[in-house]
């Protein structure tokens, strides 16, 4: 029983007095930067790598690893609480989680997060554990070729995100493509749009779209109408998910988690199009569509365990491998560099008590987690009490802050108020800003991937048909495409027979 | 205060305090004096890369030892964007009073020919303080491509440069440059296939997607002796302790294939010559600290010689480098800006 | 949902249709290689067309059959205050310092909501300038001077 006996070697390295402190330091952390706007995982692991040069190479790697999948926790609270993602995957959370908690129910919103994210994170860590190889090697199968369709695919799908027109919808995609292609072109390095500033040839920063678009044009909405802004905590119900939520989120959780944990293993954008892949299901096959946007806690628990799942399960290339999926992976790396351990894939072999310790911890921090925010979420709703006045400035000075501390750089905060701006009119306007953050994460991965498929298969273009991963996705891509626009076509054929009675 | 009742507050000091207790180095900021007393503030020195990758984390290896040295404390900025451009141009307008340092790689050599308008020379706008490190780099291939040695892999790539593919981290990254060099050194001109940095062209590589690339050591040490990929030869005069088995290109018939990611310490133009020789000082005693040897000695490099970590020898590099790169980048026709 | 004519649809559509125009200009600067070696021109030109194309169908139906959103009036003293506020910290972070920029920044904003008094503005911006030093630069340690080079009293 080979398994069991790794199992027992990884828990007696995790449950070491020090590693279980680490692993609660990290993911306690990890949190804390989840939470506060701009500064994110990649930018505290960096900043916390030379401490864990004199630990143990194990207590290193948790507590970095806890970080990591802290912050994804952290995020989502933000996302929830204030309508700020402090990640790509929690744009998603904000959707329907933020509504929760404008109509009083932060409450089981931030529960049902927690929740799911917990037994995301236990059977992903299980798959981590037995399936690690083989899923390895389906990773590596992935060509450029089947990661744009890939990606096409998980944009498309993306369309459903919005409550509104699916017209828009598309074209906010398509926008947050095109701002992507700001900056450097990696294959020839021309500069592209940067209206001759050296500072934006690394293109526009996701903090700085995801601030000004969510952060900064809410800010603006509720300051349209101070007077009526509704005293949230008046609707405060409870605390807790009721017996129907409790219901409601068991089928979401359990394919976020199976979506999550196959996603995850992809690297690059592996990680993203799990959350929004499972909203996209989640709002298809439920029978309260129309709840979808304004407060559906299925578009919380679902996106949530999907992420929490891809978050495990995006070790799995790093550790079977040695190969980054991740800039937080890239950063560990070094870790195992810097403790005279050999990235690779000889790693699982060579050192089975730090691999397999990691994965054990791994359970362990998510139980710390649920331990450690459970209790927070009364804690977190009661910061909903703080006054406008006084939220609204600290949301605006700790992003501006934030953001500037990533690479110090001015136009990182320039970007805020752009989008900010943009946002606000847009959103005015009937166009909601998730469609366009995903596209603007995607869009690098979209051009890269063309490009680089075309460039290896010599410009032949039938590559995407022959290929049979990517054939596939495109047929998905294609499906998801008629199912989107049929119902717009309804709709249209419902609105001119009620115009007609 | 108003806002620290709240509940957030008390959340992100407890994170807080955590972290400065870990890390327990406070940040001052008066104002600078002159030479004699040197260090009286912090020192800053720049990072032109991310957090974490190869250059921040020797940055951070001997940024301790040195400040100790000197007497005084030094914090590391990083300041991205451009293959170190951005950087390279703030230091270049800092005051030249000490406190300002700058850390680069082989990019300073190589930047005046990929980029116009630079805004600077490294000539004459940086002094040099001294060499740092020299990472060697390794020529690889996926595991079932046909060549067996660096002289077949010339025939081959000659005989099928239509359809061999070489991958590299990007425009102006070490493993572009090594590709450049080799191309040149075996007359032959190949479809490049760019990647967002290392990890992503090394993951195509161990998946078979592209055909060969040149790499730094410290990235694919693991992945040869693990039979992922297959080794031809390392770049440096010597060969590597970590792959006995790789010859030096210089064994495998291809001298002119000699490429290395040095790194060296930069102030601006003007700073006094004492406070330059106070530096310089420094890092040859962290240099020589053997904490730091190990530390580097896991990344697959070494210290460079104390007779090479002076401003002279770091200079001459520079001067040599300078000429080298600008020759084979403009033979490539290749431009960044 | 009601649909008629939608001035916001028209202005969306209008946007979109100058972004994308404005990066499809952009884009023909740059090398277009063909379809099968793409330069750094052809992606950006190609979704560039796409979002004008998109900004041209929203404008049309926005004419035809529009969505009706309900709207509020734009808080102009707020969106004037809070660009300024971050803009300012772009332009001064470098300068002046992280405290006198923070709370430069920090009053401009707490100034952006209308029932807000002169005294309580300054009390909150200066809780904020505390917090945020402690947080950023005492806890996180954030290469920030505290008061720059360029800050003279």
């Amino acid at each position: 029983m080979d398994l069991f006996d790794n199992l027992v070697l990884g828990f007696s390295t995790a449950l070491l007095v020090q590693n279980v402190l680490y692993c609660f330091v990290g993911v306690l952390l990890g949190t804390a930067v989840g939470v506060l706007p701009g500064i994110g995982p990649t930018a505290t692991v960096a900043m916390l790598l030379p401490i864990t040069f004199n630990f143990e190479p194990v207590t290193a790697l948790i507590m970095l690893a806890g970080i990591y999948y802290g912050a994804q926790y952290g995020g989502s609270t933000t996302a929830i609480l204030i309508n700020l993602p402090g990640e790509s995957s929690a744009a998603v959370t904000a959707l329907d989680g933020h509504e929760m908690a404008r109509q009083g129910r932060a409450g089981p919103a931030l529960a049902a997060a927690a929740i799911g994210s917990f037994i995301a994170g236990t059977v992903a860590t299980v798959v981590l554990a037995v399936a690690a190889p083989p899923l390895a090697a389906v990773a590596l199968k992935f060509g450029p070729a089947d990661y744009f369709a890939l990606v096409l695919f998980g944009l498309i799908v993306s369309i459903a995100l919005a409550r509104g027109s699916a017209l828009k919808a598309l074209a906010m995609i398509a926008l947050g493509i095109l701002l992507g292609t700001v900056g450097q072109d990696i294959y020839t390095g021309t500069p592209r749009f940067v209206l001759g500033q050296r500072e934006l040839y690394g293109g526009i920063d996701f903090v700085s779209v995801a601030v000004g678009m969510f952060g900064i044009a809410e800010i603006l909405r509720n300051l349209e109408n101070e007077r009526d802004r509704p005293s949230v905590l008046d609707r405060v119900t409870s605390l807790w998910p009721t017996r129907e939520d409790r219901r409601r989120i068991v089928g979401p959780i359990a394919r976020g988690t199976g979506l999550g944990a196959a996603l995850g293993v992809l690297p690059g954008g592996g990680h993203v199009l799990a959350s929004f892949t499972s909203y996209a299901v989640e709002k298809r096959i439920s029978k309260r569509r129309s709840e979808f946007g304004h407060g559906a806690i299925e578009g919380v628990a679902g996106p949530e365990s999907a992420n929490n799942a891809a978050a495990q399960t995006s070790f799995i290339p790093l550790l079977t491998l040695g190969l980054p999926a991740h800039p937080v992976m890239a950063l560990m790396v070094g870790a195992f560099i810097v403790h005279g351990i050999t990235p690779g894939p000889n790693v699982i072999t060579d050192e089975p008590a730090l691999v397999w310790g990691l994965i054990a911890s791994m359970w362990i921090g998510n139980v710390l987690l649920v331990l450690l925010n459970l209790p927070l979420i009364g804690i977190w709703v009661r910061m909903l009490r703080i006054p406008y006045q006084v939220l609204f400035p600290m949301i605006v000075l700790f992003a501006v802050i934030g953001t500037y501390s990533l690479g110090s750089n001015e136009y990182d905060v320039y970007a805020i108020a752009f989008f900010g701006i943009l946002g606000y009119v847009l959103i005015k306007c009937g166009c909601e800003p998730a469609p366009l953050l995903l596209g603007f994460v995607l869009g690098p991965l979209l051009e890269e991937n063309l490009r680089r498929a075309l460039i290896i298969s010599r410009g032949d273009a039938t590559v995407f048909l022959t290929r049979p991963i990517s054939a596939t996705l495109l047929a998905l891509t294609v499906a998801a495409l008629a199912i989107a626009a049929f119902p717009a076509i309804r709709k249209r054929r419902e609105v001119v027979f009620a115009e007609e009675d | 205060m108003r806002t620290s009742s709240t509940p957030r507050m008390i959340a992100t000091f407890a994170a807080v305090s955590l972290i400065a207790a870990c890390s327990g180095n406070g940040n001052g900021g008066a104002e600078g004096g002159d030479a004699a007393g040197y260090p009286e503030q912090n020192i800053t020195v720049v990072v032109p890369f991310s957090a974490g990758g190869p250059t921040d984390t020797v940055t951070r290896m001997i940024a301790d030892p040195m400040a100790k040295a000197l007497g005084g404390k030094i914090v590391v900025q990083n300041v991205e964007g451009a293959g170190g451009t951005v950087a390279a141009g703030q230091v270049a307008q800092a005051r030249p009073d000490g406190y300002t340092v700058l850390m680069h790689h082989i990019g300073m050599s190589t930047a005046p020919a990929l980029y116009k308008d630079l805004g600077y020379q490294p000539l004459e706008d940086f002094a040099t303080v001294g060499l740092v490190t020299e990472v060697p780099m390794t020529v690889v291939a996926r595991k079932d491509f046909p060549p067996t040695t660096l002289a077949d892999l010339t025939t081959y790539v000659k005989a099928n440069s239509a359809k061999v593919t070489l991958a590299n981290a990007g425009i102006g990254a070490a493993s572009h440059l090594c590709g450049l060099l080799f191309q040149a050194a075996a007359g032959v001109k190949l479809q490049e296939v760019p990647y967002q940095g290392t990890g992503p062209a090394l993951t195509d590589l161990v998946g078979g997607q592209v055909d060969f690339m040149c790499d730094q050591t410290t990235n694919t040490t693991g992945q040869i002796s693990a039979g992922k990929v297959k080794a031809y030869a390392v770049t440096t005069p010597e060969r590597v302790k970590s792959l006995p088995d790789v010859p030096t290109t210089a064994e495998a018939g291809m001298p002119q294939l000699a490429v290395s990611v040095w790194h060296g310490l930069y102030v601006p133009t003007g700073t006094p010559p004492e406070i330059v020789q106070k530096l310089s000082g420094a890092l040859k005693t962290a240099l020589a600290d053997q904490a730091v040897i190990d530390q580097m000695a896991k990344l697959g490099t070494a210290p460079v010689a104390a007779a090479d970590a002076t401003p002279e020898a770091h200079r001459a590099h520079l001067e040599e480098q300078l000429t080298t790169w600008a020759k084979v980048i403009s033979d490539a026709g290749v431009k960044a800006s | 949902m009601q649909r008629r004519r939608s001035l916001p649809d028209v202005l969306a559509g209008g946007i979109f249709v100058l972004i994308g125009g404005v990066f499809v200009v952009g884009a023909l600067g740059y090398d277009r290689g063909t379809p099968l070696r793409m330069g750094p021109g052809y992606f950006p030109l190609m979704v560039g067309a796409i979002v004008a194309v998109l900004g041209l169908a929203i404008i049309v139906k926005g004419l035809v059959a529009g969505e009706v959103i309900p709207s509020e009036a734009v808080p102009w003293r707020a969106v004037v205050l809070i660009v300024l506020a971050v803009v300012f910290f772009g332009f001064f972070i470098g300068s002046l310092g992280f405290v006198p920029t923070s709370a430069v920044t920090a009053l401009l904003t707490t100034l952006a909501s209308r029932r807000v008094r002169l005294l309580t503005a300054l009390a909150v911006s200066a809780g904020l300038t505390v917090a945020a030093t402690l947080i950023f630069v005492v806890g996180l340690q954030l290469r920030i001077p505290l008061w720059g080079p360029g800050f003279v009293f």
